[in-house]
């Protein structure tokens, strides 16, 4: 029966393809659909899953990335630490020990560049230190928190530290302290500023170390301030 | 052509046996629900996924490409903010390139190829389902991305240093490079799998000097993916290596070498344009062949200037650098090999043209389309002249000029076939036709949007318009170009807004197509509308270039091979000889797996280089689960040969030609 039909619908094909072939069509989707399919068809679709999941992760919304294009003029100033606990008035000002630039991972490249631009690493190199402090090491002098490198870079700090206060507009700060911080492993690895496209800062290689002149070592006003 | 057609309808329904035909049925039948649409190897399937995905993500780009036109509509404009326009055309270049174009390309060919020459299934059919899944991740990872404000800023070929880790901060330029993995691998499988069907899959009489010409360009594009690939997999692994690890490839202060990465991504970028192009080609001949009532002239010129396409192609990537101090002699070289490459196309075109000359000719939706691929190819080509001779390419370089070529080549020598194509196969995929009124508004449409949009382009790159600005200042002069242009682009979106009315309209109350509306000629169009799961009941033999119009009362079919499992018959590499047949694997929830082990290895090698030991683990067990799961009886019989009656006889006749 059903090859008779099949054979027929094919030669009606031929014949007509406008008329005869929209009643064959319909006829060889019944057929088929007895024959391949004897258990009704469960009607899942995947798709609206696919939907949830998507629209799930569109409503986590990400920073890291976020490029900002206007920012507070320079000569503002974030009130963070502050160097005394004698106020005038009572009034306490806010305290921000968060670093803004810290979760941003174009903030802080521009600081990487800003730690070359105001000439950071004339003194602490590129974080393996020289005249100052190393900075990718885990000893903090003043404390490492993103506050107390804020306070260090724009108040300055004994024994060499200048201050950079006016000097560097506010959100630069912000970004130079996290680049920073992020030299000795502080801020998430995902933010954190790869390599640049210079030479390498290593270690000198073995046949070039410099050497101390003998017998005198480090002379004492080269150590560093502990 | 009535005649020819009830010949072929004869040729191609002898006796079938109903139980065999319910027993193959069964045996190719695809598993259901989720779990079966996961683990489903049927390449119409597979394909329509390709295809569905892919014009998804064109859609995509097209709004993409709205928005950039509606922020460029006049100047000082403050609907996009800089950063977001950057990310805007980065994913537009990607998605069209990389998410769109070359695998709906490769879509169309992984349905169409088993179908063309006569067998069940394609080659490694579970290779095919894991290429998707893995394509399909990885245009989810870039798209979550862009929507999570990670997406890809440093334009669609991120050249180094702007995508280095010191200008390229946060993880966009790795989700793109690691998109751009995801894709190739698709790709690459995509290639394998139609290279080993073409060349072991064919039926017999079905030698090397008759394969349709679609089927040729599918192979010079997936030899071309193999060669091309590579190096941008290569390219797309050193940059996220320089941006996560620090190590130093494009570094020149360390000894890498910023060139390189322009080497080896256009070594691959410029192969790549025509990997998008050689299967339109395809397209074009198939849509002239059916809609003059005649072979397409030159069989023999065309096969070979196809390979001549594939090979020159390579010779060319230079040209996309004549802004780099590169020696004089090898710019001069490379001018040299572009203006070569317009011989093959234009051989191409005049034999078409010749076709067309000497047919009779149907204008039908799917061939205005073509002829609309005439006009506006040939101003991309002479363009594209223009800019293969290295000074006038020094004044345009990286302006509007460009914009407007490549937009040309690619829009004009692919998406106008493309939709050619939808119009002309849609009746196979869904056995509906389109709307064919609609289909000549959504021509026109198209067609005058485009010259609207893109040809004042060329005269803003003239004038200095540079490309990727955000915006421009009103005393440039190009207000209005850039007017003219966002209006066309809104035409142009019409234009697909009417595409998508006329699909959606024509799946539920379209006229019924039968098994070859058109009268056309190669195999896939023997079988009904839309194709049985196994495809050939029996599968045919052919003994000329054009199967269904020469096809006789008694040209002979195969018979002999099992309808009890997935078999194939496996035929020589040249004359099509029957080899011995082959049992293909069936489905199989493995693929899905390996690609979501392969997935989280790139996804989560980014931010954690645990991503890497554990994707190696992961994968490592989902190949074991792959390879554990034999088919049921044996793989190779090849001492039994297929049964084919009068077989000879087919060899023997020669034909017309």
């Amino acid at each position: 029966m059903r090859e008779k039909t099949r054979r027929k619908g094919r030669v009606d094909a031929g014949k007509n393809r406008r008329g005869d072939a929209a009643t064959r069509g319909r006829g060889e989707e019944e057929r088929s659909y007895l024959v391949l399919s004897p258990r009704p068809r469960v009607p899942v679709s995947p798709r609206p899953f696919l939907i949830c999941v998507i629209a799930s992760v569109l409503l986590l919304s990400c920073t890291r990335e976020r490029r900002e294009f206007r920012q507070a003029p320079p000569g503002a100033r974030t009130e963070t630490l502050s160097q005394s606990d004698l106020h005038p008035g009572g009034y306490i000002p806010a305290v921000q020990t968060k670093n803004p630039a810290e979760e941003n991972a174009p903030a802080l490249s521009e600081g990487k560049r800003l730690y070359e631009w105001y000439n950071c690493s004339g003194c602490h190199s590129h974080g393996g230190g020289g005249i100052g402090p190393a900075l990718m090491d885990n000893k903090w002098i003043y404390g490492s928190d993103p506050a107390n490198v804020y306070e260090t870079i724009v108040e300055g700090r004994p024994n060499g530290m200048p201050s950079f206060r006016g000097k560097i507009p506010d959100y630069q700060v912000w970004e130079i302290a996290g680049y920073v911080r992020s030299l000795s492993g502080l801020v998430r690895r995902d933010v954190a500023p790869v390599r640049d496209d210079h030479m390498r800062a290593t270690e000198a290689p073995a046949e070039t170390t410099p050497e101390h002149p003998k017998g005198t070592g480090v002379p004492k006003s080269a150590e560093r301030p502990q | 052509m009535t005649e020819k057609q009830k010949k072929s309808e004869k040729a191609f329904a002898p006796e079938v046996d109903e139980r065999e035909l319910h027993k193959l049925e069964r045996t190719w039948e695809e598993p259901r629900g989720i779990m079966g649409f996961l683990m489903t190897t049927n390449h119409k399937t597979i394909a329509k996924r390709y295809i569905v995905t892919a014009f998804i993500f064109f859609l995509l780009g097209g709004m993409e490409a709205a928005l950039m036109r509606l922020q460029l509509s006049r100047p000082g404009n403050n609907l996009l903010n800089p950063d977001l326009y950057n990310e805007i055309f980065s994913t537009h270049g990607t998605t069209m390139m990389f998410l769109f174009a070359v695998p709906i390309m490769e879509g169309i060919g992984l349905y169409f190829v088993p179908l063309m020459v006569g067998t069940r299934n394609v080659a490694f059919p579970r290779m095919n389902a894991f290429g998707y899944f893995i394509y399909l991740i990885g245009g989810l990872f870039l798209y979550t991305g862009f929507f999570l404000n990670v997406g890809p800023d440093a334009g669609w070929f991120a050249y180094v240093p702007l995508s280095g880790p010191e200008y390229s901060p946060g993880k966009r330029v790795d989700i793109w490079g690691q998109m751009i993995t995801f894709t190739e691998i698709a790709a690459l499988v995509g290639a394998v799998e139609i290279i080993t069907t073409v060349f072991k899959q064919r039926v017999p009489g079905m030698s090397l000097n008759r394969i349709p010409l679609f089927v040729w360009t599918q192979v010079v594009t997936s030899f071309m993916i193999i060669f091309a690939m590579p190096a941008v997999m290569l390219a797309s692994q050193m940059l996220p290596a320089d941006r996560l690890i620090s190590t130093h490839f494009f570094n020149p202060a360390e000894g890498g070498d910023a060139l390189l990465w322009q080497h080896l991504f256009w070594f691959f970028g410029h192969p790549e344009v025509y990997i998008i192009f050689i299967p339109a080609l395809g397209f074009i001949s198939s849509i002239i062949a059916t809609f003059t009532r005649r072979a397409v002239f030159g069989y023999t010129a065309m096969v070979l200037s196809l390979i001549a396409t594939g090979f020159i192609g390579f010779g060319l990537w230079v040209h996309h650098m004549f802004a780099t101090p590169l020696p004089q002699l090898g710019q001069s070289f490379f001018t040299g090999a572009s203006m070569m490459i317009s011989i093959p196309s234009g051989v191409q075109v005049f034999c078409w043209i010749a076709t067309l000359w000497s047919g009779k000719i149907h204008m039908k939706t799917p061939l205005i389309f073509v002829l609309g691929f005439f006009a506006i190819f040939t101003i991309g080509g002479l363009s594209g002249v223009m800019l293969a001779s290295v000074p006038l390419d020094l004044q345009v370089h990286d302006t509007y000029f460009v914009v407007a070529h490549f937009h040309y080549v690619l829009i004009g020598g692919a998406v106008f076939p493309l939709f050619g194509a939808i119009y002309y196969w849609f009746p196979k995929w869904t056995g509906k036709m389109l709307g064919e009124r609609a289909g000549r508004w959504h021509f026109w449409l198209f067609f005058i949007g485009f010259n609207l949009t893109f040809f004042p382009m060329h005269w803003l790159g003239l004038k200095g318009m540079p490309r990727r600005v955000y915006t421009y200042l009103p005393e440039m002069g190009w207000s209005y170009g850039n007017l003219a242009a966002s209006i066309g682009a809104g035409v142009m979106a019409l234009a697909v807004l009417v595409f998508l009315v006329n699909v959606l309209k024509s799946l539920r109350v379209g006229e019924v197509a039968g098994d070859n509306p058109w009268g056309a000629e190669t195999l896939e169009w023997s079988v009904s509308s839309p194709p049985p799961v196994y495809n050939f009941f029996y599968l045919p033999t052919v003994n000329g270039r054009n199967p269904l119009w020469s096809q006789m009362e008694e040209t002979p079919v195969v018979v002999g091979l099992s309808t009890e499992c997935r078999e194939v018959l496996v035929t020589n590499i040249l004359d099509a000889e029957p080899e011995h047949r082959y049992e293909l694997p069936g489905p199989s929830i493995w693929p899905f797996l390996l690609a979501l082990a392969v997935g989280e290895t790139f996804t989560v090698g980014i931010f954690t280089p645990w991503g890497f030991p554990v994707g190696a683990a992961l994968s490592t067990l989902a190949l074991f689960g792959w390879f554990w799961s034999k088919p049921k009886s044996e793989g190779v019989r090849a001492l039994e040969k297929p049964k084919t009656r009068s077989l000879d006889e087919a060899r023997l006749s020669e034909e017309g030609a």
